[in-house]
């Protein structure tokens, strides 16, 4: 009964909503700050997949090992990315760079969720909905955390505790180096990506480096490209701000 | 357009009385001013109309129809516009987001960014605004950010618009401007309503004048019956309030405190301050008129050390300067601190006792007359007005041998702006150096010993004292033309 990946999909997916909109209740309804509200959810949701995996699975490292998604045939067969483009939520994060740079700076729900994150009380004196546009907000985001999570745990055929390794903190990384625009972020991620990769194809070849140095490499590289780079990062000005 | 009328209109906050009992009717189609101190229920009053408030009792008309907005939305959407005195724009978007925000016309699947650009242009051609409409709010002035709001309130179809103290921040070229879209909308039968403390703008374009002391209406006149001396009585109350300091005489031993010779400043690779020349004496304010922007904040910044002259020399033999700065609620002051810490924000490092704070306070407000509910109450709780003498106050008493006065009455009602001018000239009086920065000509040529007008960053010429008294309304008109040209680099001689 716990073998099918589309079960798994849908409750991954329905347990984020559901997260999504008790956060929005917290930051949004009853104003508490969102990083206080947001380190909360993170060690408590941390600490709650571990003891569901005792719990359920009898196990505190490791779910038992699941199938991962059909495949996508139409990609299959080109050469060098064929396996990369088989991956349906990977076609979708694609995609979704698209998406959102068009729904975000192209439609009227993006400008004035960017409102809503830029001066709520302009926003709210021309007659737009803060406080339904920053829920819609947190559902959205809630939504695609969701699909991460689901491709991290099918892509390994597994879900073990601890997995994500600070994976969500690199996404903030990469939202900030990006300076709040998709393609940038895309940028930022693929860079990122490129660095992961790098630190296991050095750790497997064994060159004698010091493998904590390595994994300094993306964490370090976010504060070179941070101070040298791309110059001012500037963060919509009521980021963070409870309205 | 219909007329708009009030009944018996009455909102408290509290203990205060912000509107009380207030009856009146504003005509369509004209300009209609409404003057008063700061605090005097101005603002509460188009608050109401505008339906960020709901009045306690009493409620008004607008043509037949009894009217009560639930929202500053609804307001809106019967064709009323406001503009208030801190501008509701993001800083991040263009002007085009800025204005459609709320009101989008859209596309099947998207913005329609294209039909909002014909709409915007044809407004900004009709009423000549100048703006561009892809620049960044953050990039624009402050009249230019104002215009903005202008638009934002044309595209909603407003047909009543509300300008709260629209020209206490921009200068006399910019005021003349404002005041031409203004006429403008009266030939397009617009009903405008203007906020103000400055008299002679009043003067200017008020069909009708509606004076509000103390949440009442106190006075009422048509254009002609206007009268700026019987205004400005009703505006205050009492007569004797004035508490005008008479200046003394010159003293012949005034000693030069700061001096520039041939000053230039570059920034980036502009030059901003070219072969300037001038002298701060004691026993003297020195006035500087000017179009903002033409140099004046780097004169400020060079005299406080805050940047260095990239070419001549500047020569300073007092150690501080005091300040009081443009922008006080950006540069002068902490919003969530009350006025003993404001005060002691300057002082020099040592233990501060609860005690102590609280007595600095007290001492200050009783001083310099600032008006607060509580002396514990944190500065965003005081009006303009008083935060401003509490800023003057503390200038003042760190004792220093030069102060700068930089806008010192903007945004601040009459009766404050009487006491701060009093201290100005009282601290001439005692021997201080003075540098006063103003936009307010009236100001100016009342206070200044010597005149300077700044154009693109150079002194195009000084006047002496017996160069800018006036006896009467015609050489007043005659010096302001002389002052108007020179500022915008039209020299005759």
């Amino acid at each position: 009964m716990y073998n099918s990946i589309f079960a798994g999909f849908v409750a991954a997916v329905f347990i984020n909503l559901l997260l999504s909109i008790l956060f929005s209740v917290f930051t949004v309804k009853l104003k508490i700050n969102q990083i206080v509200t947001g380190v909360g959810f993170n060690l408590l949701i941390a600490g709650l997949a571990k003891f569901l995996l005792i719990l359920i699975f009898h196990s505190s490292s490791n779910t038992p090992r699941f199938e991962n998604f059909p495949s996508f045939p139409l990609f299959k067969n080109i050469p060098g990315v064929g396996e990369l483009l088989s991956d349906y939520i990977i076609l979708f994060s694609f995609a979704l760079v698209f998406l959102s740079q068009y729904v975000l700076f192209r439609t009227t729900f993006g400008l004035r969720l960017r409102s809503a994150g830029e001066n709520p009380e302009a926003a709210e004196s021309l007659g737009v909905k803060v406080r339904n546009y920053k829920f819609y907000g947190v559902l959205i985001s809630g939504f695609l955390t969701s699909l991460a999570g689901i491709w991290l745990a099918s892509n390994q055929n597994g879900f073990s505790d601890g997995m994500v390794a600070g994976r969500g903190y690199i996404a903030l990384a990469a939202m900030i180096i990006g300076k709040w625009k998709p393609y940038n972020i895309f940028f930022a991620c693929l860079m990122f990506a490129f660095f992961e990769a790098f630190e296991i194809t050095i750790q497997i070849s064994g060159f004698g480096i010091p493998s904590q140095l390595i994994q300094m490499l993306p964490y370090l590289i976010t504060i070179l490209v941070l101070v040298g780079f791309i110059g001012k990062t500037k963060p919509p000005a009521s980021d963070g701000i409870p309205y | 357009m219909p007329d708009i009328e009030f009944f018996n209109i009455t909102k408290k906050f509290g203990e205060l009385t912000a509107n009380d009992d207030i009856s009146f009717k504003i005509l369509s189609d004209t300009v209609h001013c409404i003057v008063g101190e700061n605090g005097a229920g101005k603002s509460t009053l188009m608050k109401i109309l505008f339906g960020v408030y709901h009045p306690d009792k009493g409620y008004f008309c607008i043509g037949n129809d009894k009217k009560v907005f639930s929202s500053t939305y609804d307001a809106i959407s019967n064709g009323i516009g406001m503009l208030f005195q801190h501008y509701m724009l993001i800083d991040d978007f263009t002007v085009l987001e800025n204005v459609i925000l709320g009101r989008e016309p859209e596309k099947k699947f998207s913005l329609d960014y294209r039909k909002s650009e014909n709409i915007l242009r044809e407004l900004i051609d009709k009423y000549n605004l100048n703006l561009s409409l892809d620049k960044k709010i953050s990039d624009l002035s402050i009249s230019e950010q104002q215009k903005v709001e202008i638009l934002k309130i044309l595209y909603r179809n407003s047909d009543i618009i509300i300008f709260d103290e629209p020209t206490a921040v921009l200068s006399p070229l910019e005021v003349r401007e404002f005041f031409n879209i203004v006429l403008k909308f009266k030939e397009d039968n617009k009903t405008i309503i203007l906020i103000t403390h400055k008299l002679n703008e009043v003067k200017e374009i008020a069909d009708r004048v509606s004076v509000l002391r103390r949440g009442k209406l106190v006075y009422e006149c048509t254009k002609e019956e206007l009268d700026i001396e019987k205004l400005s009585i009703n505006i205050i109350g009492e007569i004797g309030e004035k508490d005008i300091v008479t200046r003394k005489e010159d003293v012949s031993e005034k000693k030069t405190l700061i001096n520039f010779k041939n000053v230039g400043y570059i920034s980036g690779n502009r030059k901003i301050l070219d072969n300037l020349n001038l002298e701060l004496k004691t026993y003297e304010i020195f006035g500087i008129c000017g179009v903002e922007g033409n140099g004046q904040s780097e004169i400020v910044r060079l005299m406080m050390g805050m940047i260095k002259p990239s070419e001549g020399n500047m020569y300073k033999i007092i150690g501080e300067i005091s300040l009081v700065p443009d922008d006080r609620i950006k540069k002068g002051m902490i919003e969530n601190f009350n006025i003993g810490e404001n005060i002691l924000l300057k002082s020099p490092l040592h233990y501060i006792s609860k005690k102590n704070i609280r007595n600095i306070s007290k001492n200050i407000i009783s001083k310099y007359d600032v008006r607060v509910p509580d002396f514990n109450v944190p500065m965003s709780a005081l009006s303009g007005g008083n935060q401003q003498k509490v800023i003057v106050a503390r200038e003042i008493e760190l004792d220093n041998k030069a102060i700068i006065f930089y806008h010192p009455t903007r945004g601040v009602d009459i009766k404050a702006t009487g006491f701060i001018n009093s201290k100005i000239i009282e601290m001439r009086n005692s021997g201080r150096a003075i540098l006063l920065i103003s936009s307010d000509i009236d100001e100016l040529l009342g206070l200044s010993d010597r005149l300077a007008v700044l154009y693109r960053g150079t002194v195009s010429k000084v006047f002496e004292k017996n160069e800018i008294d006036f006896k009467d309304d015609i050489s007043r008109n005659v010096l302001l033309e002389k002052l108007g040209k020179l500022m915008i680099g039209i020299n005759q001689e």
